[in-house]
């Protein structure tokens, strides 16, 4: 297999689409439940947390960024191979394999519980996971570009949901925000930790980063990308907290959702209705890319067609959104996917990026000595 | 190849298609519902709840719109499976507007009633919540001639448009709940009250917890609203002792008028006020209330001589006082009754750092609390004469 993917020149993207994919990946079914996981290790201080895990994101983000710019054009699957050689690394690609699928899976279930509670109580789970399934299949077999195209209409059509939050200070008690910085810098952590199923996304940078054009201006654009959903994390946060009692907070499931409730329109008495379903395409492009970065491993280990991969991990999914039928299953599930979620994407590719760095160090001293030898 | 792209999209199009359309989602038919605008709860006996529901029809040909229904049951749903086996529709809680609590129900405590609206995604966060002066269903049953509208669209509209005069305190589903969920404040709900054949509003119930405890009249509901809440054009009544005035009313050519009354009531309107509560000793727990208001002088019982600034300044200075004391008589009372609808625990709790007190607690520490009340106000116009 080789190090280093070569797209076609059609199949290139510009650069400043990274913002679009980041946002778009990062900001999904996390966000409607955000602030109160947060809340609930940080308290009033939650804005704070979230603040700081998007600044720990960013910084995560600088070590990918370098350790992709050691190689010419490589994706993480290529780079697994060529630090750990051809066992270890494909190895290591299913197992990140296996940890994009479960993501995948879990914005899938999150979804459909979503739709359930809120609008349709007696939907079938399969009957919504299937259609979305199917139209999530239908855009990754449009290969990247319609994928990022999907990305980018997804951030251009519910940017507008962002404004919408902001409707519910009205009913603000901003007394609730006082005292500041009342929790301990390990409180804090916590809080932060607890984001990560929100903050997730961010890592499918190691996959489509052969394919943008401009790869000098990845960086710029990629942090772009994250101080915007940091931005609307934090906001989304701050007002959560200052329009829900303590109490109601810890106990209300989707915060961001329940806020919705109180925007009224002239015609429209109940706007989360709207808010639910345009929610279908803030988490679309989140499924799309991480059944395309997952399926395209298919293709990079086993030189299959990716075709096999994206159905063979769709109907996985499928399969698998059989098994959860309850409120605390999905938890646990959820739970579980954070945790891997946090070694995945914050703390391996820092790990890794180190390895790369000391390992191209390694070489070029070695090829100096060489010269002048 | 193109050609089984193309069979491909067909299916899955299609497959969609059947299924987003035929199964799954349960249907709706406008006509086969019956929409509940208002609901009313009493107590039956002990354990036992009688609610009573306005349904709203859409049914163009039935002259009565709205269908009054009662059932007992020991929770909400058990009541609305109760109601609809009544009724030949099928009843929603989608158009809810407003809830009616009995008085005795209050007093008892309500927040599981609450909690099932919470936890129900079709009831909306903007229903507004009640309490009737004796029972609920004698309002719910009000006949639909008299008040011309659906009695579940008129309480809505009553209560709405009294908040918008900003005559009452908003007590949507919402404000409640956050209210009572904040350690540090206590929610506040209106009192309804059939003044023949019509619901009026007389005044507000006090809540500590989930029970009510204290009711407010209207008169004293704008000094609550005062410090709790700002006002952009508020009105207010005052009454003084005439001879207080003495030096300062008009008796033009000898004339005399109001002379019958030994009071003197001064109206004042456009009233723009904005509060602020500090904490302002930690340890003695004292409270400073600090309100700004600017208003115009629009009605005195008694010529007064308005054109003098030493005069205005005169009854700026006896506007403030009054309102001073009354402000801290009401905060006075909230004490005695341990209630906190100001939110007076709200602002200790945000200057007090580590872990947050808990609200037995903070109703121990409630019961010493002092306030140092004042007010400022200016009068800035005093209509078209002086």
């Amino acid at each position: 297999m080789k190090v280093n993917l070569h797209p076609k020149e059609g199949l290139l993207f510009n650069a400043f689409m990274l913002a679009f994919i980041i946002n778009s990946v990062q900001v999904g079914v996390g966000l409607a439940g955000l602030p109160r996981v947060v809340y609930l290790e940080a308290k009033h201080d939650a804005w704070i947390s979230v603040f700081l895990a998007g600044i720990i994101v960013s910084v995560v983000l600088v070590f990918m960024i370098q350790m992709l710019k050691q190689y010419d054009s490589a994706d993480l699957y290529g780079i697994h191979v060529d630090i750990f050689g051809k066992w270890a690394g494909h190895s290591l690609n299913v197992l990140y394999m296996i940890y994009m699928t479960s993501t995948f899976f879990i914005i899938l279930m999150n979804y459909v519980e979503i739709v359930q509670v809120w609008i349709f109580p007696t939907l079938p789970t399969w009957q919504l996971s299937l259609v979305l399934i199917l139209l999530v299949i239908y855009a990754v077999y449009g290969g990247i570009r319609v994928v990022v195209g999907v990305a980018f209409f997804s951030v251009v059509g519910t940017i507008w949901l962002a404004v919408v939050i902001f409707v519910p200070l009205q009913f603000g008690d901003f007394t609730h925000l006082f005292p500041i910085m009342n929790a301990n810098v390990k409180q804090l952590l916590m809080g932060a930790h607890s984001t990560t199923l929100s903050m997730l996304g961010f890592e499918i940078i190691m996959f489509v980063y052969p394919f943008v054009k401009e790869k000098q201006k990845a960086m710029f654009f990629v942090q772009m990308g994250n101080l915007v959903t940091t931005l609307i994390f934090t906001f989304a946060t701050l007002i959560s907290i200052v329009f829900f009692a303590s109490n109601s907070l810890e106990k209300t499931i989707w915060p961001v959702l329940s806020m919705f409730k109180i925007v009224r329109l002239p015609n429209l008495e109940r706007f989360e209705f709207i808010a639910v379903s345009f929610w279908m395409l803030i988490i679309l492009p989140n499924m799309c890319f991480y059944l395309w970065a997952a399926s395209k491993g298919f293709s990079r280990i086993l030189r299959r067609k990716q075709k096999w991969g994206v159905w063979i991990i769709a109907i996985a999914a499928f399969a698998g959104s059989f098994f959860i039928k309850t409120r605390y299953q999905m938890n646990t599930m959820t739970d579980l996917v954070a945790k891997l979620g946090f070694y995945f994407a914050f703390c391996y590719p820092v790990l890794l990026a180190m390895i790369v760095f000391v390992k191209k160090w390694y070489k070029r001293r070695e090829s100096k000595h060489a010269e002048t030898s | 190849m193109q050609k089984r792209r193309k069979w491909q999209n067909l299916v899955i199009g299609i497959t969609s298609f059947f299924l987003l359309t035929s199964c799954g989602v349960e249907t709706k038919q406008l006509e086969r519902l019956g929409l509940i605008t208002a609901i009313g709860f009493d107590l039956k006996k002990e354990n036992q709840i009688k609610g009573t529901v306005a349904v709203s029809k859409f049914d163009p040909m039935a002259k009565v719109m709205t269908n009054v229904i009662s059932a007992d049951a020991n929770t909400l749903q058990t009541l609305r499976a109760e109601e609809n086996l009544a009724t030949d529709q099928r009843l929603e809680m989608g158009q809810l507007r407003c809830v009616i609590y009995s008085e005795e129900l209050a007093e008892k405590g309500i927040i599981q009633l609450v909690n099932a609206l919470n936890r129900d995604p079709t009831v909306g966060n903007m229903v507004y919540l009640t309490i009737a002066e004796k029972d609920a269903f004698s309002i719910i049953s009000m006949e639909e001639k008299k008040i011309k509208v659906n009695i579940g669209t008129y309480l809505y509209n009553l209560i709405r448009q009294n908040v918008e005069r900003e005559l009452l305190i908003s007590p949507t589903l919402h404000e409640f709940n956050h209210k009572f969920f904040d350690y540090g404040q206590d929610p506040v709900l209106p009192i309804l009250k059939v003044k023949k054949d019509k619901v009026a509003i007389s005044g507000v119930a006090l809540f500590n917890d989930d029970k009510m405890v204290a009711t407010l009249n209207n008169d004293k509901l704008f000094y609550l609203k005062l410090i709790t809440d700002e006002y952009r054009t508020g009105s207010k009544e005052l009454e003084f002792n005439r001879d207080e005035f003495s030096k300062i009313i008009n008796v033009q050519g000898g004339q005399s008028y109001g002379e019958i009354y030994n009071k003197l009531f001064i109206s004042i309107d456009n009233l723009r006020s904005n509060t602020k509560i500090h904490l302002i000793n930690k340890k003695n727990l004292t409270f400073k209330v600090e309100v700004k208001m600017d208003s115009r002088l629009l009605e005195t019982t008694n010529y007064l001589d308005l054109g003098k600034p030493a005069n205005m300044k005169f009854i700026e200075k006896k506007i403030n006082k009054e309102m001073e004391s009354q402000i801290k008589k009401l905060l006075l009372f909230f004490q005695e009754k341990q209630v906190d609808p100001v939110g007076i625990g709200n602002e200790y709790m945000a200057h007090v750092r580590g872990k947050p007190i808990s609200q037995k607690k903070w109703k121990e520490l409630y019961k010493n609390a002092k306030f140092d009340v004042q007010v400022k106000n200016t009068l800035t116009k005093t209509g078209t004469m002086d």
